[in-house]
């Protein structure tokens, strides 16, 4: 009996191993596993078996049948896992992956927003004013003279009802002193316009975005950490900042900010932005407005910087006229995906 | 402003190199927009005389001349100009000599023949562009002499000049500037005396004396006018003013020299030999220098004699009263003319000058006699003349002379850094400022931008050098603002569309009333009476500010179309501006959508195009809180235009529209394929934050039931959504449109009906139901529709 066993447990593996399909597996289960196949009929044959054998016979029976019945899963198995192979054999791998659609955002939002979030870690909250001003946000409280070139009908857009565009986004500043007592800080960004003539290099209407810190004890040094700050931050570590003494009607002093960067293209100083400690006189315009003395030059000082967001981009990604900004061509757009 | 390095050393000594000059002038707030070499600063450049040529013997376009330059035998040069003929003079670089280029000349044989030097053209010389030819020198040069000795080197500054600094608009300005930037020493004032003879001039009246609170005249009699000597012409040429003649080249030089504007007039032309200074009669004609004929007003101030205007006053003089060479006797006026009369004239007028453009920015009543003197010292040097003893004067100098006070305190309250106060003391007094007693200080003169304490901490700023003090972030931060809500909502709305395949578009406010009219659907082609129109617009086509996004949407829309872009997604969120007591800005978000619905692939080679409910779905893909849609009649007020007008509400109220453009416009933009747009007020729009309570996860699992509804075509999917939902059944959880179709040859379907196939969610959150609690649930829900729509339904 055992050398029967032996001998049909060989067998059948050796059928299952020269088994070459789904149906030839089956074939090898109905000889030796089926109703009438050769081990279910040994089973048959145990009732014959004499007590002292039984125990042994059987162990060694069950012992096969499991033998046989794992051999025939794993068989099927890899017969299985040899057809899937083959269903794919020879797909092209590198062929391109199935589009998904992804747009861009427009790159002087993508510049705003890194401005806008380097300014945030430093805890800059945003503020907002109007693009139609009226002279007093926009000239008189920035300490600008009455017959200052800037307010020229050449220079400037005015409505007919003597109101205009903003020409900078100092307004903002104004803005947010005359509803706010100290501290202020606060980042504004926005849309400015003057009547230029639009080419290459300038536009009539372009992205700044201004700064304003006031607080008791605000110093010239906070002003030139804060920007050294937010540059190296923009444009790399080894971005050097050089403060250029410079006159604006509502900083005294003023500075014009000049970035040397390799993220800028190299070694030349470029003249990027402007800044410098808030005018006493814009205070006392304030106060006046506010009807208080919440802006005391005596108590609280401050600083302000404002930048052209357009320019900055232009020089970061080489981009040889300023127009292609608002032209929205996708063979642009696209390039900042 | 245009400066000369050699004149500047007459008045002080300069760093050794033009770098360190450019540094230092850089970082003390004077800009340095660009350095120009002049002249010829080039060891062994020559003048020499060709003497002969001849053609070179191996080469056609080579001649070789015989040269004399000085040497004891004439020179070899191989030369390959034409330009010239024997016996002209010309410039000759000898071996040793390095031209600009770091071109080094030595003895060297062309094509065989040895040539000793070389000619040169200006451009070699780095005299100019010029044109390729030899340079020919005048025949009077001496031969042999240095070409520096005929081309005197120079190096000219082009200055930015800050309007707060009027005191560094000239030469002995900057110099004085610089001495006390470097703590040298500075000339003294080139005028003769420091206070020339005055006397009130009987034929010198002002009639505006708060235009021009004082005038002087100097006559001088006997004077021959003619050419400038060239050391005169050189210099002023040298910062590009042009050489007029030896009387008004001294008047330019005067004013560069000592930042006073002067003016020469022939004597003999001033009737009575009277200056009135008046303003100007309305209408009145003056014919100035620059041959142009001006209509004045009583605005603008002119210099009159007894008759007719000469000059109009601090901006230009007349064609009549000009110095020429029949002038014997002039007269030369120094004012003050005030600086906003001045400015408003010029700028009327669009006639600048150098004048005015020192008078508009201000100028040192100190140094307005001491010019007249300085200008009639050189005049009587250079063109012989007498001088009237007294300069004739009326009105008076105003005293600027004014005390401001410092407290060393607040000079590092604002700098942030302690500096001595010797330190300080010793800046303020290199700038010319005095100490006075009570610890304030005394303003020199020509200073007229120093009036507050935060003007001399400005001084001790630049002086100290921001660079020497240490920066530091400091400052607790800011409560987060409604602004910077909206800007994290916006960057979110953007960042969804761009994962949505649409770019985002950045266009102007301001636009052409013409732009796309007849394209707009009407609520984008807004009523004059909401449009704000400029006063001044540059260009008719940026005249108005715009109402809506849409124009600027089509604009780039048309442009990607010519572009050849067949799909196109772009969007913009930005202000538009409504007319109205006050003006309202307000931020809108607009999108264009036309091409593909998805990217096409060799997957998908041919992707049908995007429609209404490809857009209908991004705008749903937004995720705006309580935003939904309402047909509207094709012909709704503020629809007209669009195919298929759908509004937009956010939390009930009105908000867009989203729609097809109308087949015409389409084509009238030569698009291939439909174009839906829509716009946004995103005043009310929010986006949700976390919820405040979840839904529990379902434990349960649910049994879904389709139904097919027979409708007539007139029933929208809407009102069957809202029937199903009327139904209150419990245990509906979910319904959704999963088919829709009719047949216009009414064939599967009557004509006029449509058949809309949902699927149904039914779901218990205690147990799981069973088949019958399901049918019956079901069998529920279509006896309430079909009572409640009259459908039918397909089994």
């Amino acid at each position: 009996m055992d050398e029967t066993l032996d001998q049909l447990r060989a067998a059948a593996l050796a059928e299952l191993d020269a088994a070459d399909g789904e149906q030839a597996v089956e074939a090898v289960r109905v000889k030796y596993l089926g109703r009438a196949g050769s081990i279910s009929a040994l089973s048959e044959g145990m009732k014959s078996l004499g007590k002292e054998d039984k125990p042994r016979i059987g162990k060694l029976l069950n012992e096969v049948r499991a033998q046989v019945t794992a051999a025939i899963d794993a068989r099927k198995a890899a017969l299985q896992e040899a057809r899937d192979s083959a269903a794919v054999a020879g797909l092209d791998t590198t062929l391109p992956g199935v589009p998904v659609l992804r747009g861009a955002l427009h790159p002087m939002t993508l510049l705003l927003d890194r401005a806008v979030a380097i300014f945030r870690r430093m805890g800059f909250a945003l503020a907002d004013g109007p693009d139609i001003e009226d002279e007093w946000h926009c000239f008189d409280a920035l300490n600008t003279p009455a017959d200052h070139p800037a307010r020229n009908e050449q220079d400037t857009f005015y409505l007919p009802d003597g109101r205009l565009l903003r020409t900078q986004t100092s307004t903002i500043q104004v803005r947010t002193m005359a509803a706010q007592r100290p501290p202020v800080r606060i980042i504004g960004p926005g849309a400015a316009y003057r009547r230029d003539e639009i080419d290459a290099t300038h536009l009539s209407q372009f992205t700044q975005m201004e700064g304003l810190y006031v607080d008791e004890g605000v110093t010239l040094a906070d002003l030139k950490g804060t920007v050294e700050f937010f540059f190296r931050e923009l444009l790399g570590p080894n971005a050097e900042v050089r403060f250029r003494p410079h006159f604006f009607p509502f900083t005294e002093p003023s500075f014009e900010i000049d970035i040397k960067a390799p993220a800028l293209g190299g070694d030349r100083w470029l003249e990027l932005a402007g800044c410098g400690m808030v005018d006493p006189a814009v205070f006392e315009s304030i106060n006046q407005r506010r009807g208080d003395n919440a802006y005391d030059p005596e108590t609280v000082s401050g600083w302000a910087f404002g930048f052209g967001l357009e320019r900055l981009a232009m020089i970061i990604s080489s981009v040889p006229d300023i127009r292609y900004f608002i032209e929205n061509d996708l063979r642009f757009l696209e390039q900042f995906r | 402003m245009k400066v000369s390095l050699t004149w500047l050393r007459e008045f002080v000594e300069l760093p050794p190199t033009t770098q360190e000059l450019v540094n230092l002038l850089t970082l003390a707030g004077v800009e340095v927009e660009e350095v120009i070499q002049r002249g010829v600063d080039i060891p062994h450049v020559v003048v020499a005389q060709v003497l002969e040529s001849t053609q070179h013997p191996n080469a056609d376009r080579l001649s070789v001349c015989k040269v004399e330059c000085g040497q004891p035998q004439p020179a070899q040069i191989v030369c390959g100009a034409k330009n010239y003929k024997v016996g002209d003079k010309v410039a000759l670089a000898l071996p040793g000599a390095v031209l600009p280029g770091d071109f080094k000349i030595k003895v060297g044989k062309l094509r065989g023949v040895e040539s000793e030097g070389m000619m040169c053209s200006a451009k070699e010389l780095g005299l100019g562009e010029g044109h390729e030819g030899l340079l020919i020198l005048p025949p009077d040069a001496p031969i042999g002499a240095p070409l520096s000795s005929l081309f005197p080197a120079d190096t000219i500054l082009d200055l930015e000049i800050t309007p707060n600094r009027p005191d560094l608009l000239s030469h002995y300005g900057i110099a004085r500037e610089i001495a006390a930037l470097r703590g040298v020493a500075l000339a003294p004032s080139p005028a003769r005396h420091a206070s020339p003879t005055v006397a009130t001039g009987a034929r010198v009246t002002i009639h505006a004396a708060g235009l021009c609170p004082f005038y002087s005249a100097r006559r001088i009699r006997g004077v021959t006018v003619g050419p400038s000597p060239d050391w005169l012409r050189n210099r002023i040429e040298s910062i590009g003013i042009r050489s007029i003649n030896n009387i008004v080249d001294v008047t330019n030089l005067v004013m560069m020299e000592m930042g006073q504007p002067l003016h020469a007039f022939d004597e003999a032309r001033l009737d009575e030999g009277e200056i009135h200074v008046r303003q100007a009669q309305a209408g009145e004609s003056f014919q100035a220098l620059d041959g142009k004929t001006y209509t004045l007003t009583p605005d603008d101030l002119v210099i009159a004699d007894a008759r007719a205007a000469s000059a109009i006053a601090g901006v230009m003089g007349g064609e009549h009263s000009g110095v020429t060479s029949a002038t014997r006797d002039i007269l030369v006026e120094s004012a003050l003319f005030n600086s906003q009369s001045v400015r408003r004239t010029s700028r009327r007028l669009g006639l600048a000058s150098d004048s005015s453009y020192r008078f508009e920015r201000g100028i040192d009543p100190a140094g307005v006699l001491a010019a007249s003197d300085r200008a009639t010292g050189l005049i009587i040097e250079l063109a012989g003349g007498i001088a009237e003893p007294e300069i004739e004067t009326a009105g008076s100098l105003p005293d600027t002379s004014r005390k401001v006070p410092l407290r060393s305190s607040r000079v590092s309250a604002i700098l942030g850094v302690e500096i001595p106060e010797p330190r300080i003391d010793s800046i303020l007094t290199r700038f010319g400022l005095a100490t006075q007693p009570d610890k304030s200080w005394l303003i020199p003169s020509f200073r007229l931008d120093l009036t507050r304490e935060a003007d001399l901490i400005e001084e001790i700023a630049r002086a100290y050098g921001i660079e020497n003090i240490p920066g530091s972030v400091r400052g607790s931060p800011a409560p987060s603002s409604p602004a910077d809500s909206m800007h994290d909502m916006h960057m979110e709305i953007r960042r969804r569309l761009a994962g949505q395949g649409f770019f985002e578009a950045r266009t102007f406010s301001l636009i052409s009333p013409l732009q796309t009219r007849g394209i707009l659907p009407d609520r984008y082609d807004p009523k004059d009476e909401m449009v704000i129109h400029l006063r001044n617009p540059l260009v008719s086509d940026q005249s108005q500010l715009r109402a809506t996004l849409i124009p600027g949407l089509l604009a780039a829309l048309d442009r990607n179309l010519r572009a050849d872009a067949r799909s196109i997604r772009l969007f913009e969120i930005g202000r538009i501006y409504l007319a109205g007591r006050e003006p309202e800005e307000r931020v809108h978000l607009a999108a264009i959508l036309t091409g593909d619905a998805i990217a096409a692939s060799w997957v998908n080679t041919a992707p049908r195009h995007a429609d209404l409910f490809d857009m209908k779905g991004v705008i749903q893909g937004l995720g705006i809180e309580s935003l939904d849609f309402v047909p509207l009649p094709p012909d709704a007020t503020g629809a007209k235009g669009l195919l298929s007008p759908v509004g937009i509400t956010i939390a009930g109220q009105d908000a867009g529209v989203l729609g097809l453009l109308r087949p015409a416009a389409v084509r009238a933009l030569d698009c291939p394929t439909p174009v839906a747009i829509f716009e946004i007020d995103l005043s009310a729009a929010r986006l949700p934050g976390a919820p405040s309570r979840i839904a529990p996860i379902a434990r349960f699992p649910a049994v879904t039931r389709d139904i097919a509804i027979i409708a007539p075509q007139s029933l929208a999917h809407a009102e069957i959504e809202r029937a199903v939902r009327a139904a209150n059944e419990p245990l509906l959880t979910g319904i959704q449109l999963f088919d829709q179709f009719s047949d216009p040859t009414g064939n599967r379907l009557p004509a006029g009906q449509k058949s809309l196939a949902y699927s149904l969610t039914y779901r218990s959150a205690e147990r799981t139901l069973t088949a019958d609690e399901v049918n019956a649930a079901h069998a529920r829900l279509k006896e309430r529709l079909k009572a409640s729509l009259s459908v039918s339904f397909r089994e």
